[in-house]
């Protein structure tokens, strides 16, 4: 591990990320406490004020604090990406180790599953429930989260099958260990690292496809901030106040670009020739 | 290469029916009463039935997936609850302006990211390729829909070179229409130019190093034939390849998209009608989009079976 850390401080891609992602992180955290001002404060009197001392990004339509609105809307995206890839890689990595240690119908079965799901993009996903259970941020962390399970499912599937073929794993096989064990013991601590990796692009992904949803209206609802519904509002003022249409972006950008390049760091740093799955 | 074709197309044909198995079960079964949810939970029991009645859900689940797929083959696909006319019509009204707008995304990103896929690999190292590769990371971190805002920012608001939004409609004004489609298309684009862009760089990287292109420099051919003619033909495979698997990409996006640029597409259609609970409308409508994808991979496949004429083992 510590040869890790001596690799990491000189990657520069790793650096960035990591900050990006460190700084949205705090951002959310202090939210939970403190933000320059209340996030729901409706101000009519204040709308669309341009940035000024106090109000560092000015404030929106209904003049609340556009500052406070982002620092509160990293929560959403952060709670909302996390519990998605969580899901996604929870099912997806039991059924793709299921599908690597059972091989044949079962894994027949898991990977015409999996085309199934690529077939539909999260967007559509989600279009399905929220058109049927309504919209709420429940709704958009299923889609997002069911979205992502193929992907985990397919990695997992096919960086097991390559542990499944190496001596150590075959040995254990021999002495008469089961599947399981052979599983939990020896091919799931092997192919972890390019979990993490995968987790952490899902996780940007999955920031994308929060603030689409969130732009519909079909993620979550007001009085809670999110990115994609501030870019929404603010495009009816794009003439008056077009830096309402700036703020959220660069929010969403950072973040996202933060996971990307920490993903891409952490790739680097455990195995260059891992190969990468990006869809979205 | 038949044989291979027939594979792919009764995979395709199996995820097909897998996928309108589903899309049935989660609008028309899993809600319990798809009545109530086009109808809100204030409706009154007499208007309730008349709907059910109306629309055939007083059938049995299997009854109606059967009459449902029956109907989608002669392209019956029932009436809109809240336009009150064809579903196949509203949908083809809007096909002629969303598949424009993909064509076109798809045209922008593969005339701007392969050149640069191109430039970068046989610059490598160098400041150009660094600048492209960085493009290409910052291509799929900005939300299209962010970057369509941004572009009627700059290009409408504050050029006025183009509309921020809305069609005129094809018959009315052609160049206008194309004229509208151009920003929303340049957002669709931007994540696939980034992603083509370093998939094209990293296979011309791999080909580059391949003998027959060391044999081609050795014999004297000018570099910038190497490139293109000995190296981009072979790197093409794998760009072809994940631009199918974009397609997925295109119409998430056109959905979103669409909604930015108030275009009266499919995906603004299926915005609506989850706001309107049409049910019938977002049923067919998502199943289209799923054809869709599966038929652009589907060419996809056949491209490149033609760029790749070796038989395939594996299907």
């Amino acid at each position: 591990m510590s040869g890790f850390w001596s690799r990491a401080r000189h990657h520069t891609g790793f650096l960035i990320g990591a900050t990006l992602v460190g700084v949205v992180t705090l951002a959310a955290l202090v939210s939970v406490f403190w933000t320059p001002h209340p996030y729901d404060d409706l101000r009519m009197a204040l709308k669309l004020k341009p940035p000024d001392g106090s109000w560092l990004l000015g404030t929106d339509h209904r003049g609340r604090d556009v500052l406070s609105r982002i620092m509160v809307g990293a929560q959403t995206s952060i709670t909302v990406g996390l519990i998605a890839v969580s899901i996604g890689m929870t099912v997806g990595v039991c059924l793709g180790a299921w599908a690597a240690a059972r091989r044949g119908w079962l894994d027949e079965l898991v990977s015409r599953f999996n085309d199934l799901l690529f077939a539909f993009p999260a967007v559509l996903m989600a279009i399905l429930i929220t058109s049927v259970f309504g919209a709420s941020a429940t709704n958009a962390i299923l889609a997002i989260g069911i979205f992502n399970i193929p992907v985990f499912a397919r990695v997992t599937r096919g960086a097991a099958l390559t542990m499944w073929g190496r001596d150590f794993v075959r040995a254990a096989s021999a002495l008469g260990l089961g599947p399981l064990t052979i599983t939990l013991r020896h091919v799931l601590p092997n192919v972890a690292s390019i979990l993490l990796v995968q987790a952490t692009i899902q996780f940007a992904t999955a920031i994308l496809a929060e603030a689409g949803l969130s732009y519909l209206g079909l993620g979550a609802q007001p009085p809670v901030p999110s990115w994609g519904r501030m870019l929404y509002d603010a495009q009816t003022y794009l003439y008056d106040a077009p830096g309402l249409a700036i703020w959220p972006g660069l929010a969403i950008a950072i973040t996202v670009l933060g996971l990307n390049m920490l993903g891409d760091g952490l790739r680097d740093l455990f195995d260059p020739r891992l190969r990468l799955m990006r869809v979205g | 290469m038949l044989d291979f074709l027939l594979r792919r197309l009764s995979a395709a044909l199996v995820t097909l029916v897998l996928a309108s198995v589903v899309v049935f079960a989660v609008l028309e079964i899993l809600p319990g009463d798809p009545a109530l949810v086009m109808l809100g939970t204030e409706a009154r029991p007499d208007t309730l039935a008349a709907l059910r009645a109306k629309l055939g859900f007083d059938r049995p689940a299997p009854e109606r997936y059967v009459s449902w797929i029956a109907g989608l083959l002669t392209f019956d696909l029932g009436n809109s609850h809240a336009y009150g006319t064809p579903v196949s019509k509203l949908i083809l009204d809007r096909l002629v302006v969303t598949l424009p707008l993909a064509a076109m995304a798809l045209s922008f990103s593969m005339c701007v990211a392969i050149p640069l896929g191109v430039f970068a690999a046989s610059r490598r190292g160098r400041a150009a390729d660094w600048l492209v590769m960085g493009f290409g990371q910052l291509g799929i971190s900005i939300p299209n829909f962010w970057f369509g805002i941004l572009l009627a920012l700059v290009f409408a608001v504050a050029l006025k070179l183009f509309p921020a939004g809305g069609f005129p409609g094809w018959g009315t004004d052609f160049a206008a229409s194309l004229h509208a489609l151009i920003l929303p298309a340049l957002s669709l684009s931007l994540p696939e130019i980034a992603i083509l862009s370093r998939v094209t760089r990293s296979s011309m990287l791999d080909t580059l190093r391949e003998d027959y292109v060391r044999t081609a420099r050795a014999k004297g051919v000018a570099e910038r034939d190497v490139l293109m003619r000995h190296a981009l033909r072979n790197a093409l495979i794998p760009i072809v390849t994940i631009a199918g698997l974009l397609a997925g990409f295109l119409v998430a996006g056109a959905i979103i998209v669409e909604t930015v640029f108030y275009l009266p597409g499919v995906g603004k259609l299926v915005f609506d009608s989850i706001n309107n609970r049409d049910l019938i409308v977002i049923k067919n409508v998502v199943l289209l989009l799923t054809i869709l994808v599966l038929l652009v991979n589907l060419i996809v496949d056949m491209i490149y079976v033609m760029l790749d004429p070796r038989p395939k083992v594996q299907a």
